[in-house]
């Protein structure tokens, strides 16, 4: 019952840098929005458990954090979606998911 | 007890968060972020959310993950033919580095703000008492925020229409800039 | 002082004819591009300028008249302009007519008039016919509001007018060329002199709060014991000025140049009229020099060593408008040096007598020219009297003028001046002596350029040039003022003879407050002469005269070779003389080559190294940068990516750090 709220949050650290290394690690476009979804859930995460930490103390509002989760959630799908129907764009086109066939730039 | 069960969830959560970033084949990495989901709403619970871990169980693993196992396997990335295709060069140190630097960077600073003395003690994390009671959360978001839902339901249909658009198959010999093009621009060979 | 308000009409009528003449030259060169000679409309222009002129001398004589006839001591005014209006400063623009300036104001519209007509035929002929007479009144108005601004504000705009018409006049034949960079050194060397006068200007503004003439020459007295330094340096300032306009001591060098123009330009502006600005200046505020005994032994100094400098010049030089141009530098360092001494009349005297011969000189000069096709050499003249005989008469009458042979108008004038330096003794004996000097010179250079002009054996290919007298349009004005020269001497006889001192008798009420100030405000007597040194200065200025008047025509009778001679005699010395006592050739060691290489430097190493360098420079440092920046746009998602993470974990780090 007593697990401090640092702990948590440094759960949802490590869970973010974890989603960040996946990010700019992968090469295959689903997966870096995979990573993208890990990284949202973390921030998810400390919001929840900073909503949990002011919970009891006066003058605060208790609903902030549920309702800004739900909110994290629902643009989460949005961009989910989005974000694959872009990836079978590019697969029409390349034939590929790998991030480094949508490079037309000279550069 | 319910602190042995948030560090163990914790702890399945960061080994599945792992395994994303690790797995070869794509469809170990989603079913590890699968995992991932599960952990999380399982912390939610201990943490006194319910609604929310069953939105994140609904959402996130039954829809979210369900459209990404949809992709993968429509683009039949777990072939081996296709891993084999895929392979080409290896990960380069270089930028491994760098990414584990920024990523490492990003969560220390997170931990680091954490255990700042800044933050005054408060309410222990876990608790048993439900604090996104429906009932309240359904009159919030209908009257505090109700712009907020009202923009996202607009943000949800951009997004179907958007989604719309770019699935759409294009049909063969059609004008792949639209037939209709701008009107100052009609007989204008492309 | 009286309210006359036809005094407009005397700037009215040349500023009229200057703009009739501008029009008509417009018309006459739309005509010549539509292949049509319009030799009317040209001649129109001439007579519309001249008529203006005419009109402006009537005026003129019935101003005159009006204040001849008063009994007192009468000036009129014009209803005045309230120009400038700010404040504590106030410039009302007036034309007073008084004595001073009736005399001026015949001068310049009576010689003028005569030079116009003469320009209908020596100008006959050329393309910017019309545009010439345009500038000649043009000039004409703007030396009439000098002459008779109430305020030294419109003196000021009159004499920036007068210089910027001796620029267009000069440079009138531009198309030859070095007219164009004679007429722009005029306009430097008089805008130095113009510096001088503006600061002078600025500091009896603040003496006197009032740039109007009467209130300062009024009100100079009473300054005297308190602030006579400042006084003195605005005096020395505004003389400064006055030396740029008239051509005295290093400002010099323009004049010579200016012969480039025109020969009735040279006439008009280069001796009657222009030149004479800073003489008649430094008689306006005569009060102001009186009062300050500094400022005249400058005054006296520089005028006394510019008639040197220019009759030691004039000895050696072969072209015949370039010895009349210093000779006019050499008159009116004689002009400067009278009022040195206080002789107000005097200068005004010669002032008059000058433009009487030296025009007359110049004109001459012209038909000479204009008959021999453009020929200015002495050295190629030679025997002309034969051909051009009213030429020939009208210029010996000059030439005794200006020599001083006894009887004639500059003989008086003068000897006026020389006596009354000897009169006023101590250090004005110095400038006597070598005031003499110079009229020696003078008397001798004047007959050397008659003897080879006119005397000698024809130098000039005959059957090529075939000199014939010039059309009486020409010849008429020259007689009129060959009988001026001989005879003007009538207006300031000394005292010895009958009918004396008239132009003194005419001016004393308006110089009575600057010999006051000069000489009894500091308890000492006005110099006056015995009668036998009267006489005995008279002779003594006469001998001199004749004797080199006989000498350089001797000498040169036969043609030039004298010059070679004297040449190889004292090589060194007859370079120095010809060149202008290398007055240019300083300027250009001394100014102009540092202020070139100052140039050269700023334009290569400021300008081009420096300021373009840096700015090509960044723009090179903006392109390096720019270049290694655009590796970073590669197209490579994943590189984006990597740079995203960076930027978010360098935020991450600065903000625990902070």
């Amino acid at each position: 019952m007593k697990v401090p709220t640092e702990h948590v949050l440094c759960l949802a650290a490590i869970l973010f840098g974890l989603g960040v290394l996946g990010f700019l690690v992968r090469r295959n476009v689903i997966l870096v929005l995979a990573s993208i979804e890990l990284m949202l859930n973390a921030a998810n995460l400390s919001f929840l458990a900073a909503s949990r930490h002011w919970a009891g103390t006066p003058g605060g509002e208790p609903l902030q954090g549920p309702i800004f989760a739900l909110f994290v959630i629902l643009v989460a799908a949005a961009e989910a979606a989005v974000g694959l129907a872009l990836v079978i764009a590019l697969y029409r086109l390349r034939q590929t998911v790998d991030l480094d066939a949508a490079n037309e730039l000279q550069g | 007890m319910a602190e042995v069960l948030f560090y163990v969830l914790a702890a399945a959560s960061i080994a599945c968060g792992a395994g994303v970033v690790v797995a070869r084949v794509p469809l170990f990495s989603v079913l590890s972020l699968l995992g991932a989901f599960f952990s999380l709403a399982g912390i939610y619970l201990l943490l006194g959310f319910p609604f929310l871990a069953a939105t994140q169980l609904l959402v996130y693993a039954g829809a979210i993950l369900v459209l990404f196992l949809f992709v993968i396997m429509l683009l039949d990335l777990g072939n081996p033919a296709e891993l084999k295709k895929h392979d080409g060069r290896a990960l380069s140190g270089k930028r491994l580095a760098l990414a584990a630097c920024a990523a490492g960077a990003l969560a220390l600073a997170g931990i680091v703000a954490a255990s700042s003395d800044a933050a005054p003690a408060g309410a222990p994390a876990t608790s048993e008492e439900a604090l996104d009671a429906l009932g309240p959360l359904a009159t919030a978001l209908f009257s505090r925020y109700a712009l907020p839902f009202e923009a996202a339901s607009v943000l949800l249909l951009a997004t179907m229409i958007a989604v719309l658009m770019l699935a759409k198959r294009q049909r063969a010999g059609s004008d792949r800039n639209g037939s209709a093009g701008w009107p100052w621009r009609k007989g204008v060979e492309p | 002082m009286e309210t006359r308000a036809f005094l407009w009409l005397l700037l009215l009528f040349p500023l009229l004819g200057s703009l009739s003449a501008a029009l008509i030259h417009f018309a006459c060169l739309s005509a010549r591009r539509a292949g049509r000679e319009p030799q009317a409309l040209t001649r129109l222009a001439g007579f519309v300028a001249s008529a203006a002129i005419l009109a402006s001398f009537g005026v003129a004589l019935v101003a005159f008249a009006t204040i001849a006839r008063a009994h007192e001591a009468l000036a009129l005014e014009s209803p005045a302009w309230h120009w400038i209006d700010a404040g504590s400063f106030q410039v009302e623009i007036a034309l007073v007519v008084d004595r001073l300036s009736s005399v001026m104001l015949l001068v310049v519209t009576g010689v003028g008039l005569l030079i116009h007509v003469y320009s209908l035929g020596y100008m006959q002929g050329d393309p910017g016919f019309a545009k010439f007479f345009a500038y000649l009144n043009l000039f004409v108005f703007m030396m009439l509001l000098l002459v008779l601004s109430s305020s030294l504000l419109g003196l000021f705009v009159g004499w920036e007018g007068v210089g910027l018409c001796s620029y267009l006049l000069i440079g009138f034949w531009y198309q030859k060329g070095w007219p164009a960079e004679a007429g722009q050194k005029a306009f430097v060397v008089n805008r130095i002199g113009d510096a001088s006068f503006l600061v002078g200007s600025f500091l009896l503004l603040r003496l006197f709060g009032t740039l109007d003439l009467s209130d300062i020459v009024g009100g100079t007295s009473g300054l005297v014991s308190g602030r006579s330094g400042e006084l003195a340096l605005a005096a020395l300032l505004l003389f400064g000025g006055a030396c740029g306009k008239s051509a005295q001591g290093p400002l010099s060098t323009w004049l010579p140049d200016a012969m480039a123009g025109p020969t009735p330009v040279s006439a008009l502006i280069h001796a009657a009229t222009m030149v004479t600005a800073g003489v008649y200046l430094v008689l306006r505020l005569a009060p102001l020099f009186a009062s300050s005994p500094s400022a005249l032994f400058v005054v006296g100094a520089v005028g006394t060593f510019t008639a040197l400098f220019g009759a030691s010049t004039a000895l050696f030089q072969r072209d015949i408008k370039k010895v009349l141009a210093y000779s006019t530098v050499s008159q009116l360092g004689f002009m400067f040096l009278g009022l040195s001494v206080g002789a107000w009349s005097a200068a005004l005297f010669h002032l008059v007598t000058h433009a009487f011969f030296k025009g007359l000189l110049f004109l001459g000069a012209g038909s000479v020219i204009h008959a021999l096709h453009g020929e200015q050499d002495l050295q190629r003249m030679g025997g002309l009297r034969k051909h051009l005989p009213l030429t020939f008469a009208t210029y010996l009458a000059g030439a005794a003028a200006l020599s001083g042979l006894p009887l004639t108008s500059g003989y008086f004038s003068k000897d006026e001046i020389l006596a009354q330096a000897f009169g006023t003794g101590g250090a004005a004996l110095g400038l006597w002596i070598v005031g003499m000097i110079a009229a020696a010179f003078t008397a001798f250079y004047t007959w050397r350029m008659v003897a080879l002009a006119f005397f000698g054996e024809e130098r000039f290919d005959f059957h090529r040039v075939h000199p014939h007298e010039s059309p009486a349009v020409m010849t008429g004005p020259l007689s009129i003022l060959a009988v001026l020269a001989l005879v003007g001497g009538i207006l300031s006889l000394p005292h010895v003879l009958p009918f004396h001192g008239l132009l003194a008798h005419w001016l004393e009420p308006v110089t009575k407050e600057a010999t006051d100030l000069l000489w009894t405000a500091r308890g000492r007597e006005v110099p006056e002469l015995s009668a036998g040194t009267e006489w005995t200065l008279l002779g003594l200025g006469a001998a001199i005269a004749l004797f080199f008047a006989r000498r350089g025509f001797s000498a040169y009778a036969r043609g030039p070779e004298h010059d070679q001679a004297l040449r190889a005699g004292r090589p060194a010395l007859a370079r120095f003389l010809e060149r202008a006592w290398t007055l240019d050739e300083a300027y250009t060691a001394l100014v102009v080559q540092p202020v070139k290489l100052a140039s050269f430097l700023l334009a290569t190493v400021l300008d081009q190294l420096g300021i373009d360098g840096a700015l090509n420079g960044s723009a090179v440092l903006a392109q390096a940068v720019a270049s290694r920046q655009r590796g970073l746009v590669d197209g490579s998602v994943k590189t984006y990516a990597l740079w995203m993470g960076a930027g978010a974990a360098l935020f991450a780090v600065v903000w625990m750090a902070l």
